[in-house]
């Protein structure tokens, strides 16, 4: 809190006309009444005098601060008045007083002695106090205080910060700013990107360091760094595995890491900044973003990390579409409709929740295709990349451009278009970076846009009949797989979502469950997601029924974990994994891999990609996915009950 | 010189009315004398001093007094204190 901001103009008065003490405080009183501070003006004033009462408030050196702390108060204030002449405030000197400053507290908080202690410190300064006296208007009263207090306070209050981090200001507005930004990123976006930036605020804490972390999750950027918080900071720390927005941090030391790294090496990173040993970024141009970091970035993460830019913007679209297509047919199946081609559409209810549905469906590949390009070339990446994966959607090809249904390739062709289409911008990019300055603002508005459509689809069309081909043998190799290797497949899928809970192996199987969505293999998203949701529940169990082999903070993350679980948020299980890795995982790996395979020899189905309990009104045989989900969760209760030692007395 | 470290207990910590109280007395003995809080030195005898130095509730602080009179000195300032200067 500054001074000023609790100081207005109107309530200043310089060289007042009061020959008494009483006349200064009435003055003073009726400032503060009119600038809106007070609730109960009479009970203010009693107070104000009940305090000088008790002894005067004039501390010496020409200066008083009358105040009271009272629930006549509505919000907290200053007000202040200078007498060149001085007037006799009793002061502890016996000299007179010449500046008032009148405090007006609120009951509740700590304001009050902070706003006193703040002016002290500006008081002290002999140079403040004659140039406060010497105003003649209350701008250059103002205008005086609020320099002194710029300058005191953007150093000092980065010095104390280093010595000393126990008071409150780390959290609140800093003048002084933070020294060091993080930005926290991803794919979901619901748990990783901020268990990544607790890490990284309570490690900084802890090395005395003041760190701000920008969440870039699932419902936008939260915490967002200010350009002034920017300029001010030694560095920014990016943990993040899907992009964020780099260009406004040109020029500073950039750290650029996965979103692991920031949940498990907080303190390397923070020494990173600390130390200077990130790396100046530069952001040059139009070039994507990243390009400064590709040289300490293996292809595999690129890519990797390019394609969960897209599917964690494909992701909504499924989850909505997939929901609502679901919910069609649970409406006709409700209604008992005839099981024809209508069905899921036969009533009218149905037939809007599949009609609205498809379409948010439908935009799943263009989606996906767009992002991904985006994510590589930037902006001018999304509209080729967006066109590419529409055109897998429709088959063409150059025999039969309105699009052939054999030649459909899909989640394979979108993904295909997403990376071509990145990469054909970035080509174009090169090829026409002969053209001179003064025509290169026609790249992003005409070229880019037209040559790299124009690319994309002679491309699409020429891989669309191959990748077809490959797309339908998947689909028809999914469905007509016997009942063991479905069941194999199923445990294989759901173990994976358990080995590295969010890290690549599950998003890996969750990718292929999303595309088996969309390929109609509505078991495997089945299988998919309750091997997501077994490992918090198991370790939930666990925590509950067999209170000795965890500590007491584990027993109480333990409770979270049921809701984490149901909720498919398998991130929750993280914390017990990475204490004890060698026993935990094992145990959920066994536990979700049960659970896919009774889920797939259940034949349940799936037709939305989230939402754990929540979409089990609209699973195939949901009898049988609630058995799997219970069995696949004892399972890695008694493997952990089994395992794990014991850590305190029952 | 002869020092002591002791907490603050009075709710309100170093507001005006302490700190000119604790000023007040301190100024009558001639030893120097200075609270040392989150790594400053304040003079113990400034009313306006203390007040800047915004010690809180609960801060961990040291009381140096330095000269002839020191014994007595540090009597006073450590009882005012650890008394939580007659208030809550």
């Amino acid at each position: 809190m500054r001074i000023i901001d609790l100081l207005q103009k109107g309530s200043i008065v310089p060289t007042a006309q009061v020959n008494s003490k009483a006349e200064a405080i009435d003055l003073l009183v009726d400032l503060h009444e009119q600038a809106g501070n007070l609730a109960d003006k009479r009970a203010y004033k009693e107070g104000i005098l009940a305090r000088e009462e008790e002894g005067t408030t004039a501390v010496g050196e020409g200066i008083a601060i009358p105040h009271a702390k009272s629930e006549a108060v509505k919000k907290a204030g200053l007000a202040a008045i200078t007498v060149p002449e001085g007037i006799d405030y009793q002061a502890p000197d016996g000299k007179p007083s010449c500046i008032l400053f009148m405090i007006a507290a609120p009951m509740d908080g700590d304001l009050h002695l902070e706003v006193l202690s703040r002016l002290m410190t500006l008081l002290m300064d002999m140079e403040l106090r004659a140039e406060l006296l010497k105003a003649q208007t209350a701008e250059e009263f103002l205008s005086a205080l609020d320099a002194r207090e710029r300058e005191r306070y953007s150093e000092e209050g980065a010095q104390r910060e280093e010595t000393a981090v126990s008071e409150k200001e780390s959290t609140e507005a800093r003048e002084g700013g933070y020294r060091i930004l993080a930005v926290t990123a991803c794919p979901t976006g619901i748990a990783h990107t901020y268990m990544a930036a607790e890490a990284l605020e309570k490690k900084a804490g802890e090395m005395g360091y003041t760190l701000k972390a920008e969440t870039n999750g699932s419902g936008g950027a939260k915490n967002v760094l200010t350009p002034e918080e920017i300029q001010a900071a030694d560095g920014i720390i990016v943990a993040a595995d899907k992009n964020v927005d780099m260009a406004r941090f040109d020029g500073k030391r950039v750290y650029k890491t996965n979103v692991s790294a920031g949940i498990n090496h907080p303190e390397e990173l923070i020494e990173k900044i600390i130390k200077g040993e990130a790396p100046i970024f530069h952001r040059e141009g139009d070039e994507p973003a990243e390009a400064e970091t590709v040289g300490r970035e293996s292809a595999g993460r690129q890519i990797y990390r390019h394609l969960m830019n897209g599917v964690s913007y494909m992701l909504p679209f499924v989850i909505g579409g997939g929901i609502m297509i679901a919910l069609a047919f649970l409406i006709d199946t409700i209604a008992g409709a005839p099981r024809d081609s209508d069905f899921g559409a036969y009533t009218a209810a149905a037939a809007f929740f599949k009609t609205i549905g498809g379409i948010a469906f439908g935009f799943m590949m263009p989606v996906l295709a767009g992002y991904i390009a985006r994510s590589i070339a930037d902006r001018p990446g999304l509209a080729v990349g967006f066109v590419g994966g529409s055109i897998a959607t429709l088959g063409c090809t150059f025999a039969n451009v309105a699009g052939d249904p054999a030649a459909v390739s899909g989640f394979l062709g979108a993904l295909i278009a997403g990376f071509a289409g990145g990469y054909i911008v970035l080509l174009l990019k090169k090829l026409f970076s002969f053209l001179p300055s003064s025509l290169e603002s026609m790249l992003p508005v005409l070229i880019l846009p037209l040559f790299g459509i124009i690319l994309m689809g002679a491309f699409m069309c020429f891989i669309n009949p191959a990748v077809g081909a490959i797309n339908t043998a998947i689909t028809n190799g999914l469905n007509s797989m016997g009942s063991t290797s479905q069941i194999l497949l199923g445990c294989i899928l759901a173990g994976m979502m358990a080995i590295d809970m969010g890290g690549p192996f599950n998003k890996a199987a969750y990718v292929f469950g999303t595309a088996a969505i969309a390929s109609g293999g509505f078991n495997v998203m089945a299988a998919v997601m309750i091997g997501g949701m077994v490992p918090p529940i198991a370790i939930a169990l666990a925590t509950t029924f067999f209170k000795h082999k965890f500590t007491a903070e584990e027993r109480k993350a333990g409770l979270v974990n049921y809701i984490m679980g149901l909720c498919f948020i398998t991130e929750g299980a993280i914390p017990f994994a990475a204490s004890d890795p060698l026993r935990v995982i094992p145990s959920c790996v066994a536990g979700s891999a049960v659970a896919g395979g009774i889920s797939m020899a259940m034949g349940c189905t799936l037709r939305a990609p989230h939402g754990g309990i929540f979409v089990f009104p609209v699973v195939g045989s949901v009898g049988g996915y609630l058995l799997a989900l219970v069995i696949g969760s004892l399972v890695g209760m008694i493997l952990l009950a089994i395992l794990k030692k014991t850590k305190t007395a029952a | 010189m002869v020092s002591k470290k002791l907490k603050v207990t009075n709710s309100e910590g170093f507001h005006m009315r302490p700190a000119t109280n604790f000023a007040n007395a301190m100024a009558k003995y001639s030893s120097d004398i200075k609270i040392k809080f989150n790594n400053m030195e304040v003079n113990a005898k400034s009313v306006m001093n203390l007040i800047a130095a915004c010690i809180k509730f609960g801060a961990d602080i040291e009381i140096v007094c330095d000269g002839a009179d020191e014994e007595a000195a540090l009597q006073e300032a450590a009882g005012m204190i650890e008394s939580g200067f007659g208030e809550e």
